[in-house]
């Protein structure tokens, strides 16, 4: 139970009538004895005139409400007989601390006297002591019933208004420190119920606590809030100029020692279920889970080595039919930015490839029905008569184009590209291999079921292949597990896939509202894969969409390869990610984190290679 | 009692660092040498482990941020730092500025509307203007919005001025306090050694100075930060020297509330040969920072110069406060950050969520201040 100094006033009321009597216990007085029940500790809680927070012990305030006005507030006025130029002194009324201070601010300030005496009177007698030359501050449920001598009612709320542009706030709820978060979390319950009530208060005050007073304590009333704390401190009427709201726990998570086995097992390449990568990925400490991923990653691969390839990214042709929400790269094909690239412009990007050491093209594009299985024939035929590369070429998407366009089966298509000189495919496509997800960002792309089929008989044939994850687009942990258990089953059969890589979504330029694609969470899933998918070899950081220094880090967390030296990527470019690197920077990153740099092939067989660093242009 | 795994307790022990995980995991103070040997760790997940230990021991996962303007009223500054791309600049050069004290309170009032709560002011030692300008220019803030907490000049500014108009550090800071300076951001430290500080800004003020300005601070009652420049030409046992040298003030003081490290950027200054920092070498000076620092409560990341996506990641290295949503900010650019200049405050919130930690929007002297 808490106990809850509570005052009587009609404004109190929207925030103290719901306080649940199961958690709460009321204790009821006036404005200026809810600071000593406090203070004595016969309170927990209370609502507290903010002179008096600004004043006595070290509070913390609850976030949520106040009582405070922005602009007339109607019962916190300076009343008088005569006109505040002819005034002489003013009557301080003691019931509100926080009204006479912010009437002394105020008389220095807009209201343009300072020269005034002050001087305090008893509390409840300030309209009594309003009398010819002398004005005074009146307060609460007497303010809004003054005698009519009184003709001189300058509202402080208004008046507060007009000079700073903020809400004024009188009194908020506030208490120990060690005030639990369920009593805070309790006040503001008590006032949305009470506040909603408002409109059936008697029709005399509906106005007053509609109107006038304003229980928000959002930043504007903060502000205000903040302002009358520094203005009252710096005229020596306030002892603090600083408040502080309760804010949540500083208390550490206690150890998961249920998640231990799992990460002991998930290091020792133990088989994971899909519950069990859910669980690690959605519970355990990142370190953990990337202390567990390196421990596999060493296990894998116990050398300091950090492979890396170069390669180009040609996008043959950004003409498509597919539409993907998540994609900026595709244009339709009379648009005036379509292309296909010419054998010109291919044999240039090609040149500058083996120039700069390059050993591999990784030739992707989009669904362009201009395009049958004859040009890829045809391309790759010319491709590999004429430059030393290897082909990593198409995804699951553009076999089943083909298929379509040329009215082939799957098995004759890959039999035919394979015999053009197709090395391998690398798995882009996959996006996240589970259809509710699939269907939702790409409506029109092949199925999970379709997209694993081309990879099993692409690995059936010898080829072998890529695996990738694109996430963040609102899916679930269970989505994302769901996606690295299929990849695990179909390598079961095979084993035809060389490597994995996830990246997160970049929405710029495209219409999928992202979910968690932060780089804490590829951190945090990309090592969860390399405990998951315990029969693939190697885990590629995908630095195109991290930055290099993220990438380093998961350098330690599982991944043992540092993808490649791109001399472009069209793709991920055009929805806003800008990374790029030279053959240096890629070593560079790869050395400064303690690997040694090792150049591989597609296959991701080390290199022995010539240093093509010298060279212009790389 | 937050306790390590038994996973990542292999992984620092493999990376044979297991008498400093005893010290960690006691609240044993690290030596010289534990610092230096953890700087030759290259398993940074290992050290994520220890210093987030740390970390969530004092904070458990709160993140601090708050919302602030950023104010260089002048640019022009006598010094020859080399690492800097901003300084030597003579009234009268091209892209030399001083602004007037209308034009500075201009700025705070263009966000009379926001929950600000800071004015964070840094300067070049410009050689032209007169003391007055100083106190007056604080005046000027606190008239027009009082409830900001003035934090402003550097050490290296406060020496500066005691120079200039013979006064003592003392003189220098009550003066400014009476106008209205609530506390000392902690720049200009650079590198304390001084192989490195002569190489790096020889004709500013030396360690001894930095740090006596922040002990008469301390001692007058202000809270400071305090900083280290890492990634130009130190060595790794000159950044841990640095760290206990600060370690050892604070022991006298208790004055410091943050450090922060902050990465070295090369461009458009004399130091365009030297490569920047990788993101590696800034996790790891911030999990190291966490570990050497046991008697400074807070490690600030500066997401400006660090990029969104390091600095996310690093409050798994140790950092518990990003300094963030920053409207205003020349410093860096002009040394060629990448990074947008401002978050706004709702997208740095989820970006503190999306890494599973919980945001806390703070004032200069760490209260709440708002819901986050």
């Amino acid at each position: 139970m808490y106990r809850v100094a509570c005052v009587g006033y009609t404004n109190a009321w929207p925030l103290t009538r719901h306080l649940d009597p199961r958690v709460f216990e009321v204790v009821p007085c006036v404005p200026s004895e809810a600071a000593r029940l406090l203070r004595e500790r016969e309170a927990d809680l209370g609502l507290i005139p903010v002179a008096a927070l600004l004043t006595d012990g070290d509070w913390r305030v609850a976030p949520g409400h106040c009582i405070g006005c922005d602009g007339d507030v109607a019962s916190v006025l300076l009343v008088g007989e005569t006109p505040i130029e002819e005034w002489e002194a003013v009557a301080l009324d003691g019931e509100s601390r926080t009204s006479v201070v912010l009437a002394q601010i105020l008389l220095k300030g807009p209201l343009g006297r300072p020269d005034l005496r002050v001087y305090p009177v008893d509390a409840g007698t300030g309209a009594f002591h309003a009398q010819g030359r002398t004005g005074a501050v009146v307060i609460g449920d007497a303010a809004r019933n003054l005698p009519a001598r009184l003709t001189t009612r300058i509202d402080l709320g208004r008046v507060w208004k007009d000079w700073t542009g903020l809400p004024f706030v009188f009194a908020v709820w506030a208490g120990r420190a060690d005030v639990g978060t369920e009593a805070v979390a309790g006040l503001r319950a008590a006032a949305e119920k009470g506040l909603a009530e408002r409109a059936f208060a008697p029709a005399e005050d509906r106005h007053y606590l509609t109107a006038n007073i304003r229980y928000e304590l959002d930043d504007k009333a903060l502000m205000g809030l903040r302002r009358f704390a520094a203005l009252g401190h710096a005229a020596g009427l306030l002892a603090r100029d600083t408040f502080s709201l309760y804010g949540p726990s500083a208390a550490p998570r206690p150890r998961r020692v249920d998640l231990d086995t799992l990460l002991a097992r998930g290091a020792e390449g133990d088989r994971l279920t899909l519950d069990d990568g859910v669980r690690l990925e959605t519970e355990a400490r990142l370190e953990d889970l990337g202390n567990a991923a390196h421990q596999r990653r060493l296990a894998l691969h116990p050398g300091r080595e950090v492979t890396y390839i170069i390669s180009r990214n040609i996008n043959y042709t950004n003409v498509c039919v597919t539409a993907c929400k998540f994609c900026a790269f595709y244009r339709p094909k009379n648009h005036p930015e379509a292309y296909v690239l010419t054998r010109e412009q291919l044999h240039q990007k090609l040149t500058e490839l083996v120039a700069c050491g390059g050993v591999e093209v990784l030739l992707q594009g989009g669904l362009n029905l201009a395009l049958g299985i004859e040009y890829y024939e045809d391309l790759f035929r010319w491709i590999k008569a004429n430059y030393p590369v290897a082909l990593h070429a198409l995804s699951p998407e553009e076999i089943f184009h083909i298929m379509s366009v040329s009215k082939l089966t799957m098995e004759e298509t890959l039999d035919r590209l394979i015999a053009a000189g197709m090395d391998s495919m690398p798995g882009g496509g996959a996006e996240v291999l589970v259809d509710e997800v699939r269907k939702r960002i790409a409506p029109l792309k092949c199925t999970s079921e379709e997209w694993l089929a081309v990879m099993r008989m692409s690995h059936q044939k010898g080829l072998r292949s890529s695996a990738t994850m694109m996430f963040g687009v609102g899916e679930s942990s269970r989505h994302r597990m769901e996606h690295l258990v299929r990849l695990r089953d179909l390598q079961d059969e095979h084993g035809g896939f060389t490597a994995f890589i996830c990246w997160t979504f970049v929405p710029e330029n495209t219409y999928v509202q992202p979910g968690n694609n932060t780089a804490a969470a590829w951190l945090r899933t990309n090592a969860t894969s390399r405990l998951v998918l315990d029969n693939f070899d190697n885990l590629q950081a995908s630095w195109v969409t991290q930055g290099p220094g993220v990438a380093q880090a998961s350098l330690t967390m599982g991944c043992n390869d540092f993808g490649s030296v791109m001399l472009e990527e069209n793709v991920v470019s055009a929805a806003g990610s800008t990374w790029a690197m030279t053959i240096d920077d890629v070593e560079h990153h790869i050395r400064t984190a303690g690997f040694v740099p090792v150049r591989r092939n597609m296959r991701y067989d080390h290199l022995e290679v010539r240093d093509v660093r010298a060279q212009p242009g790389v | 009692m937050t306790e390590l795994s038994p996973v990542s307790v292999r992984a620092v022990d493999a990376a044979g660092l297991s008498d400093i995980r005893a010290k960690v995991q006691a609240g044993v103070r690290l030596s010289f040498e534990d610092g230096v040997r953890l700087y030759h760790t290259e398993e940074i997940a290992t050290l994520a482990a220890l210093a987030n230990l740390d970390r969530e021991r004092r904070w458990g996962d709160l993140t601090f941020f708050n919302r602030n303007v950023h104010v260089n009223t002048t640019n022009v500054c006598e010094a020859s730092c080399i690492f800097c791309s901003f300084a030597r600049l003579k009234t009268g050069d091209a892209g030399a500025y001083t602004m007037s004290i209308d034009e500075a309170v201009g700025r705070i009032r263009a966000l009379r509307d926001e929950l600000i709560t800071e004015v964070h002011i840094v300067n070049g030692l410009n050689p032209d203007l007169p003391w007055g300008y100083y106190p007056d220019l604080l005046r000027a803030i606190k008239a027009e919005r009082p409830d900001l907490h003035i934090k402003a000049f550097t050490a290296v500014e406060i020496h500066y001025f005691a120079e200039k108009y013979g006064k003592s550090y003392r003189e220098v800071l009550e003066e400014l306090r009476a106008a209205g300076l609530g506390s000392l951001p902690g720049g200009g430290a650079e590198i304390f050694h001084p192989r490195a500080r002569r190489k790096l800004c020889h004709d500013k003020v030396d360690a001894d100075g930095w740090l006596e300005v922040h002990r008469v601070a301390h001692r007058m009652g202000m809270r400071t930060n305090c900083t280290m420049l890492f990634g130009s030409i130190e060595t790794v046992e000159e950044r841990i020297d640095h760290m206990v040298r600060l370690r050892s003030l604070q022991d006298e003081t208790g004055g410091f509330q943050t450090f922060i490290p902050l990465r070295f950027h090369h461009e458009n200054n004399r130091l365009q040969r030297l490569k920047e920092p990788t993101g590696f070498e800034s996790l790891r000076t911030y999990a190291i920072s966490r570990l050497m620092l046991d008697n400074i409560d807070h490690i600030k990341a500066y997401w400006v110069m660090l990029g969104m996506k390091l600095a996310q990641v690093s409050l798994n290295w140790g950092v518990d406060d990003l300094d963030g949503t920053i409207r205003e900010e020349r410093i860096y650019h002009m040394a060629g950050a990448k990074t947008p200049q401002e978050l706004t405050r709702a997208e740095l919130v989820q970006l503190i969520r999306d890494a599973g930690r919980v945001p806390v929007e703070r004032d200069t002297l760490y209260n709440v201040v708002a819901e986050a």
